[in-house]
């Protein structure tokens, strides 16, 4: 069994993000950024309805239109569109401005039909049907163990709650798209991916081609936290109006667009009812959920994941459990995989439970976990994170706090499995000059895997990270995988170890240097003649693991005269196995931390009953985290070097939300029970909403 | 956006010949641009205002001080007496938008801002506002909208500097049909209150010049609560401004932000304070005064004690 060397210089240590200085000078080449030889832009016209059968999409007058080369209809013949945002046509033309009033000039004809855009009117049996043949809602089969009925009766305390969490967007900063490009060979797209080669094979399907035909390079991309794993639409129709126009043609979506067509997690509504013997121990769980995850979810969204069932009782052991998801349908774009699928609501519902039940019995929230949480993991989380965290001295009975800004401190736990993909291969290239090329068929999501790729060959070959050229996002490259479940660097390091650990065997072999690692590196190259050496490896056992928790600790303060909460303090604990590098790991927490910062406070997608239209489809309305909104973050990382390399990308946005609720639960002494927490909930919650004076509509 | 026109005018009065009758003026141009961009607004000529001269001038005064149309919110934010002198202007800038914002917005466009009801912005709505049959946010999502209105569309205003100028009694001087007509920011607004596809008064053609802002006013405060804390629209705004002498209020005013299509402000609360200690009690009854009769709708009814709240915090702080 390999493993990992135990004296390290970078492996554990701090590395600055090899492509630091490329990224903010503006020299590093994001997918948006690619300016194919004569390329023009693409742009796609939008159902403007939520529902209607689409009878007749008529180009002539978009082909008129001076600097358009192409116009196309993305199906052809009569069709119906089930949500506003579905893609109708597509154009590409030499300017923005020309494809603007080219889709503009698209006359469509159209029947409205009726249409349900919220999930808690679509459950009902008389609203519109997004689907003819099937019931907008539909219930999963119910999962239970123990006698659930008699265990409630069993319990010296039970609560009972219903527990929210809305639609989020993904909102990556650089939008979904591509540019498509044809040559002798086939197609290329310059694709902003989290997956080269899952677009590689979606475009190769939808164009009906070998892969071999389908090239997809990602060099930089800007996010895409699980929504950017296909072809998409949008890439197979850049491709399409490519082939049209004879040019490349660049079709990146709008920030309008971004909100409509390509994923969101899914709604809860988690009606849970949990109860425990009078000293705290956990004895029996119900839940019924609801959410919906658009017209679809499940295995037919793309890039999966997308279903709206939550594990619960999520992290604790109950023995009586009974448990029911309900997908419902509704007229509004489907769901995608997004950062730790299922896992944030899921935190936000149990751990909302878990602390009102606290309340009820009078224990401490966190002793309430410490007991019934089963990982020996997390219990040193609980008690490392709760130490620096100062738990003992901040907690106090709900709403004791003085004076009307009150605050407050709560704790969530994540669980996360991850692991590395074993069909991950790479190669090195080592040069007579001592130069090196690390290649590998894996794209940088954002998070560092460029990076991870030259500490561990640096560290391998006794060379600097800034040494080695690191090759990625191209799938001429040996295979790797979708950046996704946090495992790309559980997939990527123990790759590279084996390059390199290969390559250096070979290296010495043929030098004759018994040792060519470091000082001796230049000498050894130099023995290689003419030829460079080419090294390929893959994926071994026994360097990564799976499973990983977590536990976050939030202290807050929420003016209860305004409604306005205020993080003040995150502490995060997670168990991170062997750190590869230290600063991008740190800085994939913070983020995470603040994504989940932006669910609990602010994120929403706000759909209109009377239109069906997304309300907020821009960064005015869809509110994120900015700065200001960004508290003191601090974090207690257990490297754990004896698990081998885990990922972090998941569990860190887990708990987030639950633990900034559960302070907010504890600063007011009231629960708002659904997410965001906006200061108009804070003040309902308080009581302090005076009744509407209209009628309802 | 529709193709248009553009030309730069150097003086009010050959800014208005050449707005004629479907120009738009653009000095920051952070409304207009998105506007036109959602085919909200479709001049046929842009009238650049930015190169007319002594427009962008801040001139105080003993009595009162003129702040032209073209100076930016960020000078406003900066300027070193501002905060002294007119503390409720300057915090109110100083919460508008973010600081990019803030370098090319200026007082003028502040002012004239149209709506941001996100049913008025969106492309595929025609709401009541854009001259279409409903009121969608009446029935719909009205998280963001007004608790006062004179007319069924239930946008707020929005701008910042409205909500401070009206608490400062400020005067806004327009160029109309030839002459500089004095308006007060109430009637600035009135228009919005009376005519659901109204923002403000202003006719096609009109051109804010400057406004006129007294001294009487010695203490004065603005607070404002957004879902975030920075970068954020208002939910409520809060504007006071006074004199304090002894512990007793003179020449108060308050208006509020965002609940109304205009700057709310309500009389008898200005007359009650008049002479008033400031203290709890007096804040409590003013706050009560003015929030009388608000009507709030599904959504938007948190906005009547957090306007109590912001309204009793404003006054409060003008002891300091």
């Amino acid at each position: 069994m390999p493993s990992w060397p135990a004296d390290t210089k970078y492996i554990s240590h701090s590395t600055q993000r090899i492509d630091a200085v490329p990224k903010v000078t503006g020299r590093a080449r994001y997918s948006s950024d690619i300016q194919a030889e004569g390329w023009l832009y693409g742009m796609i016209l939008r159902s403007k309805w939520p529902a209607a059968k689409i009878t007749k999409i008529d180009l002539q007058n978009a082909l008129k239109t001076p600097g358009i080369k192409a116009a196309i209809t993305v199906r052809e013949g009569e069709r119906i569109v089930r949500f506003y945002g579905e893609e109708l046509a597509a154009v590409a033309g030499a300017t923005k401005e020309a494809c603007l009033d080219a889709l503009r000039a698209i006359v469509v004809e159209a029947t409205p039909l009726p249409f349900v855009v919220h999930e808690t009117q679509a459950r009902k049996e008389e609203s519109p049907r997004v689907w003819p043949d099937a019931a907008n809602a539909s219930a999963g089969r119910a999962r239970e163990s123990g006698d659930v009925d008699q265990a409630f009766g069993e319990c010296a305390v039970v609560i009972e709650g219903l527990y929210t969490t809305p639609v989020q967007l993904h909102h990556p900063m650089e939008t979904h798209g591509n540019t498509a490009s044809w040559g002798e060979e086939g197609v290329t797209a310059w694709s902003s991916t989290q997956g080269i080669s899952s677009v590689r094979d979606g475009l190769a399907g939808a164009l009906q081609m070998e892969h071999s035909q389908v090239r997809v390079i990602t060099e930089y991309m800007g996010g895409g936290f699980g929504s950017k794993f296909g072809a998409g639409v949008e890439g197979v129709l850049a491709a399409r109006l490519a082939r049209e126009a004879k040019a490349p043609v660049r079709l990146m979506l709008t920030r309008f667009d971004e909100g409509l067509a390509v994923g969101n997690r899914p709604s809860s509504f988690q009606k849970i009812k949990l109860g425990a013997k009078a000293d705290g121990t956990l004895h029996a769980f119900q839940m019924d959920n609801y959410g919906t995850a658009g017209i679809g979810g499940g295995g037919s969204s793309e890039g999966g994941s997308g279903s709206v069932d939550i594990p619960a009782p999520y992290i604790y052991q109950v023995p009586n459990t009974r448990v029911q998801h309900t997908a419902v349908a509704v007229n509004a774009g489907a769901a995608r995989a997004f950062r730790a699928p299922g896992n944030p609501p899921a935190s936000f519902g149990m751990e909302s439970a878990m602390d009102d039940l606290a309340v009820k019995l009078g224990m401490d929230p966190l002793e309430l976990r410490i007991k019934n949480d089963p990982n020996p993991v997390r219990q040193r989380e609980y008690k490392e994170g709760s130490e620096r965290f100062g738990w003992k001295q901040k907690y106090q009975k709900p709403g004791a706090s003085a004076g009307p800004v009150k605050t407050g401190v709560g704790c969530a736990s994540a669980s996360w499995g991850g692991g590395g993909s074993g069909y991950t291969q790479g190669e090195a290239q080592i040069n007579p000059d001592g130069t090196i090329e690390v290649r590998l068929g894996v794209q940088d999501l954002g998070t560092g895997t460029r990076t991870v790729i030259a500490v561990v060959a640096a560290e391998i070959l006794g060379l600097r990270p800034d040494q080695i050229t690191v090759k990625i996002g191209d799938t001429r490259y040996p295979p790797g995988p979708g950046s996704g479940g946090s495992t790309t660097c559980a997939s990527v390091s123990p790759t590279v170890f084996d390059v390199c650990k290969r390559a250096l065997e070979e290296l010495q072999k043929q030098s004759g240097i018994a040792d060519a690692r470091g000082d001796n590196w230049f000498a050894a190259c130099k023995k290689l003649g003419a030829n460079p050496l080419l090294v390929h490896g893959k994926w071994q056992e026994g360097l990564s693991s799976s499973g990983a928790g977590g536990v976050q600790f939030a202290e807050v303060s929420v003016d209860t005269e305004t409604g306005l909460v205020t993080v003040n303090k995150i502490v995060a604990a997670h168990d991170c196995g062997l750190i590869i590098n230290q600063n991008t790991l740190e800085s994939q927490i913070n983020g995470g931390i603040i994504m989940g910062l932006g669910y609990a406070l602010y994120e929403e997608r706000v759909m209109d009953r009377l239109s069906g239209v997304l309300l907020n489809p821009n960064f005015e309305t869809y509110k994120l985290p900015g700065l200001a909104d960004v508290p003191e973050i601090q974090l207690v990382l257990l490297n754990m070097p004896e698990r081998g390399v885990i990922g972090i990308g998941e569990p860190a946005t887990i708990p987030t939300a639950a633990a900034i609720a559960n302070a907010v639960a504890n600063a007011i002494g009231v629960r708002v029970a659904g997410l965001p927490i906006t200061p108009a909930k804070v003040l309902a919650a308080l009581g302090k909403v005076p009744p509407s004076t209209s009628p309802p509509a | 956006m529709k193709a248009f026109q553009y030309a730069t005018a150097l003086s009010p009065q050959s800014a208005r010949q050449l707005a004629a009758d479907n120009g738009s003026y653009i000095a920051g141009g952070n409304d207009l641009l998105g506007q036109l961009k959602e085919y909200l607004a479709s001049p046929e000529i842009l009238v650049n205002i930015k190169s007319i001269p002594g427009l962008d001038r801040i001139e105080s005064g003993s009595k009162h001080w003129t702040l032209g149309a073209l100076v930016t919110v960020a000078r406003l934010e900066d300027h070193p007496e501002m905060a002294k002198v007119f503390p409720t202007l300057h915090q109110a800038a100083a919460e508008i938008g973010s600081r990019q914002i803030r370098n090319v917005a200026t007082v003028g466009g502040n002012l004239a801002q149209h709506s941001r009801c996100w049913y008025y912005r969106h492309r595929d709505t025609l709401c009541l506002k854009k001259g279409g049959d409903l009121c969608y946010a009446r029935h719909g999502e009205n998280r963001y909208h007004s608790l006062f209105t004179g007319n069924t569309c239930i946008s707020p205003v929005v701008s910042n500097l409205a909500t401070a100028f009206a608490a400062l009694d400020a005067t806004v001087i327009v160029l109309r049909e030839g002459k500089e007509t004095r308006l007060s920011v109430a009637e600035f607004y009135q228009k919005a209150w009376d005519n659901p596809t109204a923002h403000n008064s202003l006719n096609q053609g009109d051109l804010i010049l400057k406004v006129e802002i007294p001294t009487v006013r010695k203490h004065g405060a603005y607070l404002q609560i957004s879902d975030k804390h920075a970068f954020d629209w208002a939910l409520v705004s809060c504007a006071a401004a006074a004199s304090v002498k002894d512990g007793r209020l003179s020449h108060a005013r308050v208006a509020l932000g965002c609940i109304s299509p205009m700057p709310h402000q309500v009389a008898a609360a200005n007359d009650f304070l008049e002479g008033k200690p400031l203290d709890d009690a007096t804040v409590s009854q003013a706050a009560d005064l003015i929030l009388k009769n608000a009507q709030p709708l599904e959504g938007n009814g948190y906005k009547v004690p957090m306007a109590r709240a912001l309204i009793r915090r404003t006054l409060l702080r003008l002891n300091g």
